[in-house]
């Protein structure tokens, strides 16, 4: 039965992988100077952004891909992608959701977006970034009474140059990694949110991203600055179509939180996995960080269910005394989906915490790997990680990593780290059984069982969608 | 190639080369010239300068001396001894009867040169480890072959010193044991390094090789108590057979350079590893331990605890690697690893790995760092023990815990008052305590 259970999962169809036909402006495939330098003009850019990215271009051009993950894929050829991607109907920004091209609008609908103020979900603020320009932005007004920014980045530059010039590139500099140095050259759009001094931010704010159009890479940058005191919960979902060849996506997502500010960073990524043969999908290279100054508090939660390979690693770097970090995450691969995903805690103040909580998940022949650094700097006196990375095997194909670095100069600091791996057993599942549940549903119980920690920790409405992914991603899967 | 590749080539070239032994001295030298020199980027050696190696010009090979005698104290315990000084075999420190299971390479019959030449340097993976390659390209005639044939047993404990002590420049030493025991066959062997206190330069390569057979069991321990300006670099690779059993100990001090491998690799069904270590590095000290357990077959088990006490400004490196093969269904693996960071310039960089290709494992590897529980310590001095003593009855304790477990009394007894006398220099706090 399990044999019959495991194909049926197999053949899940990747529901979100239908492609839209919109007229769209693409640019041919290549990189060099002259493509940063028409994204930039395309963008209508200032000349210290031009000269921003060029410098992330002339120190990606002398950088190496980094081998060092846990996973194999082919090598990316940078020069046959095409580094900008926008539906024609763009040209002409719209002013409101009406005058949105309906077919786009029917693309969100199809996965299940809540653009429409009046939808079910209404109360999310989304800004929309459809393959490399943010869409349109719901909300705006109701946000900018609280005197919350939440924009495109491309919008940013030349309405808030201040705040950009002030804080891009500051928590993950322009040459920080490859995918990184990339990123900063040649990105090409992204959400920037700005929330002012003792300002809770009023509602979610949320972006949806979708790679549509062939041979494009997406690079999108997120920019969130929490001033003194403020407070927001950000979400980010993902998806693309289905296709034979690899695509690429290197985001960078940046958040500042200043003195007593908090921000919630929640993600779903769905990116499409490639087929049953690990045909296609997305190659997922993330560089996402966040600083945290004095009792400021970061917290990352994501699901991973999506993306070919994953390459992603979350990180909070604890400067202020009594900043916390904290790590939730879920990661589920299956067929040939590799993921090398964790986090890097490092503790520079005093008395600052970190949790980490990590949920693989494997199935297929697939690999999930978790790699994570804690590091306590000579001056985190007092200083405190707890580190929990649990995996579930499903299936005797797969592989399941565990790599935990963990570097201390601080003898007041405690680090504490366990990881286990155990498969659903036997025993658990004739317990279910025995009650009347039907193994599917005792599967499904059990896999939610094992990442409740992760769940709890993200919004509503996004932990009612992330348990249902699992669910089906998992359907049947042992028996 | 740096310059020590260069030097050790030298160093080989200064060797008798014995016939029997060329082929193993000459793929050894051809991995060791093409192996890159590690950096902080090689893995493996992240946390681990080589610098001192570098530093050091290790130019000529390090005589046997005389005179020793009175600055090492050995273990006392009934077992068979081979005394090695500076790499070369002593045979008036040694016992002179030896029992037929044991030989020094140079005087091995020729069906103990068969042995040899079956699994010298052929248990060791040398491509992946840069220093047995060395091993192979420096080995001699002053090695120990440990041989139990099927069902014997090893009527007394092997027990090896190697004494390391100055001669003048910084000098080298190569030691080597291969320990193979037949089906059902059992050996206890003890490996003491040890060197005389003074300030010269030294290096030490050492490498164990080990075939546990079907249903064998050995007892392995290793105690690195040299001083702190001994470089050692030291490997301890091991295969276990079908239901063997492997029980290692081992304990080390720090210092400007000491690297221990333990390589174990579970080829039979049933096999199993009990591994305890415990590393104390005190003032600039270094010391660096890389588990790696290969489990590659169903049904097998395995255990590693490691403690640390890391104080001064001591720097201590722990990896601890479980591979679990695909197909190596039913394996128990557990790995712990704890420290104490007694010192606010002490470092510890710890990284326990969990790599497993089956779904039917139970694995667990946990991993913390702290410093003296402050309430373990409150509790004893509000009982009227006295700050000093409580540290040193808690720091003691941690590593008492593993040193309670060595089956072998007498390096239970040898130990736990050098150990002890880490953590105080008070001599009547020691004695009032029992240590001493």
């Amino acid at each position: 039965m399990a044999e019959q259970q495991v194909e049926k999962m197999i053949k899940r169809e990747y529901a979100a992988g239908f492609h839209t036909q919109i007229d769209t402006d693409t640019l041919p495939p290549g990189l060099n100077e002259d493509v940063v330098r028409f994204i930039s003009a395309k963008k209508g850019e200032p000349e210290w952004m031009l000269e921003w990215r060029l410098q992330a271009f002339r120190a990606w051009e002398k950088m190496e891909e980094p081998s060092w993950a846990h996973v194999n894929y082919p090598k990316v050829d940078f020069q046959s992608l095409s580094y900008f991607s926008q539906p024609k109907s763009m040209e002409d920004r719209p002013k409101s959701l009406d005058e949105v091209d309906p077919e786009l609008l029917r693309t969100y609908e199809k996965l299940g977006i809540p653009v429409h103020e009046q939808e079910m979900l209404a109360g999310v603020a989304v800004d929309m970034v459809f393959d490399s320009v943010s869409v349109v932005t719901t909300f705006r007004e109701k946000l900018k009474e609280a005197g919350v920014i939440f924009c495109s980045i491309s919008e940013a530059v030349h309405e808030y140059p201040e705040l950009i010039k002030k804080y891009l590139g500051t928590v993950v500099p322009q040459k920080d990694n490859y995918y990184a140095a990339l990123n900063s050259a040649v990105f090409s759009d992204g959400s920037f949110v700005y929330i002012p001094k003792g300002v809770r931010c009023p509602m979610e704010l949320s972006t949806y991203f979708r790679i549509n159009e062939q041979n494009t890479g997406q690079f999108e940058r997120t920019l969130i600055i929490a001033e003194e005191g403020s407070h927001v919960s950000y979400l980010e979902g993902c998806t693309a179509p289905m296709r034979d060849e690899n695509q690429l996506h290197a985001a960078v997502v940046e958040l500042v939180a200043l003195d007593n500010a908090e921000i919630k960073y929640s993600t779903v990524q769905n990116w499409y996995p490639g087929d049953e043969e690990g045909k296609g999908g997305i190659f997922n290279f993330v560089t996402k960080r966040g600083i945290c100054h004095t009792n400021s508090k970061i917290s990352w939660t994501q699901v991973e269910t999506g993306s070919a390979v994953t390459w992603k690693y979350p990180s909070c770097i604890l400067r202020g005394d009594n900043s916390v970090g904290e790590f939730y995450s879920v990661a589920l691969t299956n067929n040939h989906q590799q993921a090398d995903t964790g986090t890097k805690m490092i503790h520079i103040g005093k008395n600052t915490r970190s949790t980490i909580i990590s949920k693989g998940i494997s199935a297929g022949q697939s690999s999930n790997a978790y790699r994570g650094l804690v590091r306590m700097n000579p001056g985190a006196e007092g200083a405190r990680n707890y580190t929990q990375c649990d995996s579930l095997l499903i299936g005797d194909r797969c592989g399941a990593h565990t790599f935990p670095y963990i570097e201390s100069k601080n003898p007041s600091a405690v680090i504490e780290h366990e990881a286990t791996t155990s498969k659903v057993s036997e025993d658990q599942m004739f317990l279910c059984q025995q009650r009347g549940l039907d193994p599917e549903k005792a599967v499904s119980m059990i896999v939610n069982g094992f990442c409740r920690e992760v769940f709890k920790e993200l919004p509503m409405e996004f932990a009612v969608e992330a348990g249902k992914l699992l669910e089906v991603s998992l359907e049947g899967s042992v028996g | 190639m740096s310059d020590f590749q260069q030097q050790a080539l030298q160093l080989a070239g200064q060797q008798d080369n014995p016939d029997w032994l060329a082929q193993v001295r000459k793929t050894g030298a051809q991995q060791w010239l093409k192996s890159p020199w590690p950096t902080r980027k090689t893995e493996n050696w992240k946390y681990t300068p080589l610098a001192p190696l570098q530093r050091s010009e290790f130019q000529q090979w390090a005589a046997k001396t005389s005179g020793w005698q009175d600055r090492i104290e050995f273990l006392e315990l009934d077992a068979t001894r081979l005394v090695f000084v500076n790499g070369e075999f002593d045979a008036d420190a040694s016992d002179s009867e030896l029992p037929a299971e044991v030989v020094r390479f140079g005087d091995a019959t020729a069906d103990q040169h068969a042995v040899i030449a079956e699994h010298l340097g052929h248990i060791v993976d040398s491509e992946q480890h840069l220093f047995a390659a060395l091993s192979n390209a420096w080995a001699s005639e002053d090695g120990v072959l440990v041989h139990v044939p099927k069902n014997g047993e090893l009527s007394k404990p092997l027990y090896i010193v190697h004494v390391s002590t100055p001669t003048g420049v910084p000098a080298t030493a190569n030691q080597r044991l291969l320990v193979v025991l037949e089906t059902g066959a059992r050996a206890s062997v003890i490996e003491h390094f040890a060197s005389t206190d003074d300030e010269q330069d030294g290096f030490v390569n050492s490498l164990t090789e080990v075939n546990v057979g079907e249903n064998a069991e050995l007892r392995h321990y290793r105690i690195n108590l040299e001083e702190e300006n001994l470089l050692h670099v030291g490997g301890i690779h091991a295969n276990l057979q079908r239901s063997a059993r492997l029980r290692g100990f081992t304990v080390s001090l720090g210092s400007k350079l000491k690297r221990i491998d333990y390589q174990i690799n579970h080829c039979g069904e049933g096999a199993h590893l009990d591994l305890q270590g415990v590393y104390l590095p005190k003032n600039k000290q270094f010391v660096d331990y890389h588990t790696n357990v290969q489990h590659k077959v169903p049904h097998c088990t395995s255990n590693e605890v490691f403690r640390g006490i890391i104080s001064d400004s001591a720097h201590a490196v722990f990896n601890g690697r479980i591979h679990i093969h695909k197909d190596a269904q039913k394996t128990l693996a557990e790995l712990s690893n704890k420290n104490l960071l007694t010192s606010s310039k002490a470092e510890i960089d710890t990284k326990p790995e969990l790599e497993i290709y089956a779904d039917d494992v139970k694995c667990a590897h946990g991993a913390t760092v702290s410093q003296l529980n402050k309430d373990a310590m409150y509790y004893l001095q509000a009982r009227g023990i006295s700050r000093d003593e409580a540290q040193v009855m808690l720091s003691f304790g941690f590593i008492n815990e593993l040193l309670q477990d060595v089956a072998e009394p007498a390096v239970r007894d040898y130990l736990a008052p050098r150990l002890a006398g880490l953590f105080s220099s008070n001599k009547e706090l020691l004695q009032h305590l029992q240590y001493e």
